[in-house]
């Protein structure tokens, strides 16, 4: 689906021309490992370039720059992929073609290349007084991820199960390791993601793929690096340990948040990937799965009860809001729900249904230019040739004894509620 | 059939009013695997008040109502609908806003089968008091959910002190209180008052084949029989251009204080293109005053008054609207100062330029072709725009025509301090001990 060229070794090029869109849409990917010191720089970083650079000094002029480009969207963000961190610059631009002007796409191109090549250097370092002002932002992003109860949670039930590993290190790092960027390691951040990073580049749109891959080599002169494969995450470094932990947090609050993960040594990069996939969805995925006809239709104990999964780390999450005097109720109709896998308790409707959903779900997110680069990027590390179509069949061979089987490599390893405070007093 | 081709876009929009009034619109997007439909009713939160189907008499229905029974669609005798997509490949959903319930699914196969079954549940209420006792847990925890959550309690709390009167001002889900008041009886009642045909609008975008859709949904209509539409009555309250209430506060468990600032438009006895103007109007008006190329926004975001959760919106419908600013802040007092100085600023000295409208313009007419890229956007915008009798493809002429007499005029609307409202969540002093 996309064409590939290498720029550098380590640099890639992916060009798709597609007249499905109206805009031309960017995406340019930085991967290194992940630590939290690094992720605590590279999430500072990500907003500096975001915001001046060396010919836009201030917010202001960058953004004004933006609007003058009929609202060109650049912006960058941070994420984690097994052991992985990346950067990524997004930017859309509106086609020519829509709008009475023909400058837009040639200026959206430069800009890149001033985002990236010419940061916001005084006297060959980050201007102190925009680092402190990012660092003081991501560090309140991170702060302010208290206040959202079912992100806090399920951030506080990773940290529980798997301290000081990939699985529970945020892409943003921690408020100590932001405190502790400089000016200096910041600009290490920099010349090391500039130099030594495995960049993918991609590219979605009307575009003359030959003329922009043309184009791109020369705005963006990455030099060759060693190339690597993207870190994975051992599934098999799960706890051997049969026991299963059990957390409770009180904060201000009515409902109660229960969250719950499952190992398995299915991951990502596992022959039965694709099984574990349709046994998720079986299990708690969609309108029609397990936990959600049982926990909220036919007890009516929950607005939401549903299950993910984290393929990448091989794991399953099940989170549901809950009353929390109902806490042990739940906990024992989310593990029936699983027995009843294990069992083979699996009917040909509901294996019918979740792969007929599996299927809509992926065709619909090609359906937007980001979607096609977001699954290709992933995908990309089993089969560049891959297609929809190639996922597709590979969840239509699924049968009931595979979800059987899956479900039996399944394991509990934490509960964890976060719930008012009220509830502690009748314990 | 009609059929209206927008050169610029380069789209081509398909309609027809059918037989028994359902507005039918279909867009064809090229490329596009997944098709999007979206059956709607011009039924929201706000109608509470109104003479039911059939009756002479006007009735307050208990508060919450339209999402309840945009719940209870989903369940028939023979079970739940969600089943019936699901084994389509159909992903269904719906939602309720202040004015609008939209029952949607998307499917890129069997998209006749998924159309089918999106019509028929939508027109065949079933409502029986076990089911409906039992939808009462779901909605609690739906409820609770939103309780706590700071974002929406800050969006919400200074709606609640902008109006009087206007039933904007009630939570769309209605409380654990009002929901119990609920019973079948009343879910009917407003089922056959506002689900007629004559109320709705259908829209079908995407991987679609136009003349053939529009067959099978005829059709599909002609096999069933409505009443004659009759005209619906909604009786709304006298609602004063001042706000309710100037400043509330509330304690949450939170790390940082948020602010949010409300404006109550005075102009919404409007629709049209009256409407869409004025809308457009604001949209630019708040990107140059409060946009990321303002100087408040820079200023702001230099002195950390504002972070990363900084946003600001207009809203509006038939008979109310505002503007509203949020961010978490440290200082929710300088913050609340520095946002009415910039719009007293305004209001003593315009001084809004051609060179800022033409650039803010432009930015709005990208954002608008961008957001043609999204097949669920333009389903939603286009049936909200419908039921204020507005044309989404209307957006880029009339920017185009948006002069800075339109920019003044609209800023009138929203200007006057009496109708400005300050809702600050705060950090409850317990919290340090929770943490």
């Amino acid at each position: 689906m996309f064409t590939k060229s290498q720029i550098e070794q380590g640099v890639t090029l992916y060009t798709r021309k597609s007249e499905q869109f109206k805009t031309v849409s960017f995406s340019i990917k930085w991967k290194s490992e992940l630590t939290e010191e690094k992720a605590a720089a590279r999430a500072v970083l990500a907003n500096v370039l975001q915001d001046s650079n060396a010919k836009y000094r201030t917010q202001g002029e960058l953004r004004k720059k933006l609007d003058d480009l009929y609202g060109t969207v650049l912006y960058t963000d941070t994420a984690k992929r097994g052991a992985t961190h990346m950067i990524t610059l997004n930017v859309d631009c509106v086609n020519d073609e829509y709008i009475n002007d023909s400058y837009v796409l040639g200026e959206t191109l430069e800009l890149i290349q001033t985002v990236i090549f010419n940061p916001n250097l005084v006297n060959g370092e980050f201007d102190q007084k925009i680092v402190a002002r990012e660092k003081r932002s991501v560090t309140e992003r991170i702060r302010s991820q208290y206040d959202n109860k079912t992100s806090y949670a399920q951030k506080r039930m990773l940290e529980n199960l798997r301290p000081n590993s990939p699985v529970s290190t945020s892409s943003d790092g921690t408020e100590q390791a932001v405190q502790a960027i400089t000016a200096e390691t910041l600009l290490q951040a920099y010349e090391s993601m500039i130099a030594n990073d495995i960049i993918d580049i991609y590219v979605v749109g009307n575009i003359d793929e030959q003329e922009i891959a043309q184009k791109l080599k020369e705005l963006l002169p990455f030099k060759a690096r060693p190339s690597r494969q993207q870190q994975a995450f051992k599934t098999d470094e799960h706890k051997a340990s049969g026991d299963v932990q059990h957390v409770r947090e009180k904060q201000e609050m009515k409902q109660g948040k229960l969250h719950l993960a499952f190992s398995t040594p299915v991951g990502f990069h596992h022959p039965d990937y694709s099984k574990m996939q349709v046994t998720n969805g079986v299990f708690g995925g969609f309108a029609h799965s397990k936990l959600f006809m049982n926990v909220r239709e036919k007890e009516s104990m929950a607005y939401y009860a549903s299950s993910s999964y984290s393929s990448h780390y091989g794991y399953l999450y099940v989170m549901a809001g809950i009353d929390a005097e109902l806490e042990e109720k739940a906990v024992t109709l989310i593990k029936e729900q699983l027995s009843a896998l294990q069992n083979g308790e699996i009917t040909d409707l509901e294996m019918e249904q979740t792969k007929a959903l599996l299927t809509n779900s992926i065709t619909s997110t090609f359906d937007s230019a980001r979607g096609q680069i977001e699954v290709f990027d992933q995908y990309k590390e089993l089969d560049e040739n891959f297609t929809a179509d190639t996922l597709i069949k590979a969840w239509e061979a699924v049968t009931k004894d595979d979800v059987k089987e899956m479900a039996s490599t399944i394991q509990l390893e934490i509960i964890y509620l976060l719930s008012g405070k009220e509830t502690a007093s009748n314990e | 059939m009609n059929k209206i081709h927008f050169e610029n876009l380069q789209e081509t929009l398909y309609n027809e009013t059918l037989e028994n009034g359902l507005d039918v619109y279909i867009l064809p997007k090229k490329g596009f695997s997944k098709t999007f439909v979206t059956f709607t009713t011009k039924y929201g939160s706000v109608d509470r008040t109104f003479i039911p189907h059939g009756k002479e008499e006007a009735v307050t229905v208990p508060d919450g109502i339209a999402h309840f029974l945009e719940h209870k669609m989903f369940e028939k005798e023979e079970g739940d609908i969600f089943q019936k997509f699901s084994v389509l490949g159909g992903s269904a959903n719906a939602f309720t806003s202040f004015t609008r319930t939209a029952y949607l699914f998307s499917a890129t196969d069997k998209v006749y089968d998924n159309t089918e079954v999106l019509l028929d549940f939508v027109q065949e209420p079933y409502f029986t008091e076990e089911t409906v006792e039992k939808e009462k847990g779901i909605i609690g925890q739906e409820i609770t959910m939103y309780d706590d959550l700071p974002d929406w309690r800050l969006y919400f709390g200074a709606i609640e002190n902008l109006y009087h009167n206007h039933p904007v001002k009630i939570d769309i889900a209605g409380t654990i209180e009002s929901i119990d008041k609920i019973t079948a009886a009343h879910l009917y009642e407003c089922y056959e008052t506002f689900y007629h045909p004559s109320n709705m609008v259908l829209f079908v975008v995407g991987a679609v084949e136009p003349e053939e859709m529009m067959t099978f949904i005829k059709e599909n209509q002609s096999k069933k029989t409505f009443d004659k539409p009759s005209e619906i009555v909604r009786n709304f309250p006298e609602e004063p251009n001042t706000a309710a209430i100037a400043e509330r506060t509330l304690e949450m468990d939170v790390t940082k204080p948020k602010l949010s600032f409300g404006m109550k438009c005075t102009n919404t006895n409007i629709s049209g293109k009256e409407m869409l103007t004025q809308e457009l109007a604001v949209d630019l008006l708040l990107d140059i005053l409060f946009g990321r190329s303002s100087s408040f926004f820079e200023e702001s975001y230099e002195d950390g008054l504002i972070d990363e959760s900084y946003s600001y919106s207009f809203s509006q419908e038939h008979g109310f609207g505002f503007a509203m600013i949020v961010s978490d802040t440290e200082n929710p007092d300088a913050l609340e100062a520095k946002i009415r100085k910039t719009i007293e600023d305004a209001t003593t000295s315009w001084a809004v330029t051609e060179e800022e409208l033409e650039r803010v313009r432009k930015r709005k007419i990208g954002q608008f072709m961008r957001s043609l890229n999204s097949i669920e956007f333009i389903a939603n915008q286009f049936t909200r725009y419908k039921f204020n009798e507005m044309d989404l493809f209307d957006v880029v002429p009339t920017l185009e025509k948006m002069t800075l007499t339109h920019l003044k005029d609209a800023f009138s609307t929203l200007s006057a301090t009496e109708g400005h409202t300050v809702f600050k969540v705060i950090p409850a002093e317990q919290s340090n001990e929770a943490k």
